[in-house]
């Protein structure tokens, strides 16, 4: 990512952990049939954050090693956001407020089919500013769609570093909002990864309801000028990517 | 005699269960198909945004949603999903204006006038956009579209025409409904029978219009406008639809590329249908009607092009 300007390498390193326990533990997927019709379903709202799971589809050797280099670049299978485009992705997003809706067909279509895949959607805390995920809320909490699960990246900001989340238009209370859609819901330490992975692997929390998962996390995880900046958009220099990397433990 | 839209679906859905409805509080539409198949059948509410996600859920997981809301806000409020969710992925889905096209809510007012499905949904690559004239075409292309692979959009339509002769439906091919050589008039949709009117009153003053059903505007018959461009000496298109972005520009746009004879689009002329009347009222407001349709022909051919 320190090869090309404007990354969202803040609300990726937020995402980390949760991608990790999902592709490393959690998911029911199969890296050598990434189309098999019964695996678990990830649908990325927050497109802008892919980054996250190229580094897990890097690591389970379903992108190349030399992959991850190509992000943003001409004619690679690693575009800006969320593509199809990409093995491993399920769904093309990067408009936010739109996956929450296309998971619930998702679920809707293994409910009717009786096939046993889960749906899981990451969204960001910003994101939910976007009033159509909460009509996909109120349908998913209205069908009882227990097969589905959104996973609330709670990294406190969006797109301006010196003004949080909350004091831009408010979300919280989170729980509450979700719960009173007819979901059940969990929050936890986005960064605890027993937390993340027994929270994730006890979905659904109560039969009949969909389940929401509020992770609170920091953006820009794991490298200290970029958890206090808290930039959406990261411009590294050679240098920063060099402290970045070492912080990082790569 | 053409059967109601709800059995054609459910007589579609039988022969491929991959078929599923969606409705945005339309559910008499897939009534048909529900009664049947309940597992296929899903009302979302009053949730356009919402109803387009799911459908491109739904077909990302290998079902064909055909999802039904009212004109103006299936295409309006869920642009955005029917471009980028359907569109982008190029996705097997088929968006259904259901009711509320062109003028026919009149008095109810603009907030309930369809007058911009085809200019939106023309601007999404890949996508087929069809509005048919009356219920036996509205049948043809319903099961033209749910044979295609790819997403599409159909306004439905009721009624009957009689235009006379054997009638044939083609996806992407206009319908010649009447041949002729001084002028040609171009429609779709609730206005062919106005056009068919038009060609007929220009008959009786000696003038032979040809008359093409642009059912399909998108892909449009370029040939058969090019053709008509160079046979005929003036080209009139009529569409209950704002002049902006749809049928006429569409045909515009392939006559400016090749510099041809002269051109009238009418439709709404790019204003909100403001007046509180009924359909035929605002028809005859904005100019939309054969007599309008007539005159402009003949103006045309006169040499009067403003």
């Amino acid at each position: 990512m320190a090869r090309t300007s404007d990354t969202h390498a803040g609300g990726a390193l937020s995402l980390a952990d949760i991608a990790a326990a999902l592709y490393f533990r959690v998911l029911r997927w199969d890296v050598a049939r990434p189309s098999w019709e019964d695996r678990d379903r990830v649908v990325l709202s927050k497109g802008h954050c892919v980054p996250a799971l190229y580094g897990a589809f890097t690591e389970l050797g379903l992108l190349g090693p030399e992959e991850p280099s190509q992000h943003l670049t001409t004619d690679s299978r690693l575009p800006g956001h969320a593509n199809l485009k990409t093995p491993g992705i399920d769904a093309t997003t990067g408009s936010l407020g739109h996956g929450l809706s296309i998971g619930v067909g998702m679920a809707l279509a293994a409910l009717a089919d009786q096939r046993p895949f889960r749906t899981f959607v990451i969204l960001g805390d910003g994101e939910l500013q976007e009033g159509s995920c909460w009509e996909a809320a109120m349908s998913a909490g209205h069908y009882g769609l227990d097969g589905l699960t959104a996973i609330v990246d709670r990294n406190g900001y969006q797109a301006r570093g010196d003004v949080d989340t909350e004091a831009t238009i408010a979300v919280e209370p989170l729980a509450d909002k979700w719960i009173s859609f007819g979901w059940s819901a969990r929050r936890i330490d986005g960064h605890d990864m027993a937390a993340v992975v027994d929270t994730l692997e006890s979905v659904p929390f109560e039969p009949g309801k969909p389940s929401a998962v509020i992770a609170d996390t920091v953006k820009g995880k794991g490298v200290s000028f970029l958890e206090r900046g808290h930039d959406h958009y990261s411009r590294l220099t050679a240098e920063q990517a060099e402290v970045a990397l070492q912080e990082l433990g790569g | 005699m053409a059967i109601l839209y709800p059995q054609v679906l459910h007589e579609i859905a039988r022969a491929n269960p991959t078929i599923w409805g969606v409705s945005v509080e339309c559910w008499w539409f897939i009534s048909g198909l529900a009664s049947e198949f309940p597992e296929r059948a899903i009302e979302v509410g009053i949730a356009e945004q919402n109803g387009v996600g799911i459908a491109a859920g739904l077909a990302l997981c290998g079902k064909v949603p055909f999802v039904h809301g009212m004109v103006p806000f299936i295409t309006m409020r869920s642009f955005e999903q029917v471009r980028t969710d359907i569109g982008y992925q190029h996705l097997n889905v088929k968006i259904v204006g259901a009711y509320s096209g062109g003028l026919e809510q009149g008095p109810w007012g603009c907030t309930h006038h369809g007058v911009e499905d085809a200019a939106l949904m023309r601007l999404v690559p890949g996508m087929t956009v069809v509005l048919p004239a009356d219920a036996w075409e509205t049948e043809q292309a319903v099961r033209a579209i749910a044979a295609l692979d790819g997403p599409a959009y159909i306004q439905l339509r009721g009624g009957e025409l009689t235009p006379g002769g054997e009638r044939s439906f083609q996806l992407g091919r206009a319908s010649v409904l009447r041949p002729g050589g001084d002028v040609t008039i171009i429609a779709c949709g609730a206005l062919v029978s106005e056009a068919l009117k038009a060609a007929d009153m220009l008959a009786e003053r000696g003038v032979s219009a040809r008359l093409l059903n642009m059912h399909t505007v998108k892909p449009l018959d370029r040939d058969a406008v090019l053709s008509a461009a160079a046979e005929t000496r003036a080209l009139v298109t009529l569409e209950e639809h704002t002049i902006v972005g749809g049928l006429g520009s569409a045909v515009a746009e392939v006559l400016a590329e090749r510099p041809s004879a002269p051109l009238r689009r009418l439709g709404l002329p790019d204003v909100f249908a403001k007046r509180t009347a009924d359909r035929p009222e605002l028809l005859e407001t904005y100019g939309m009607t054969a007599r309008h349709a007539a005159e402009a022909a003949l103006e045309l051919l006169d040499g009067r092009h403003a």
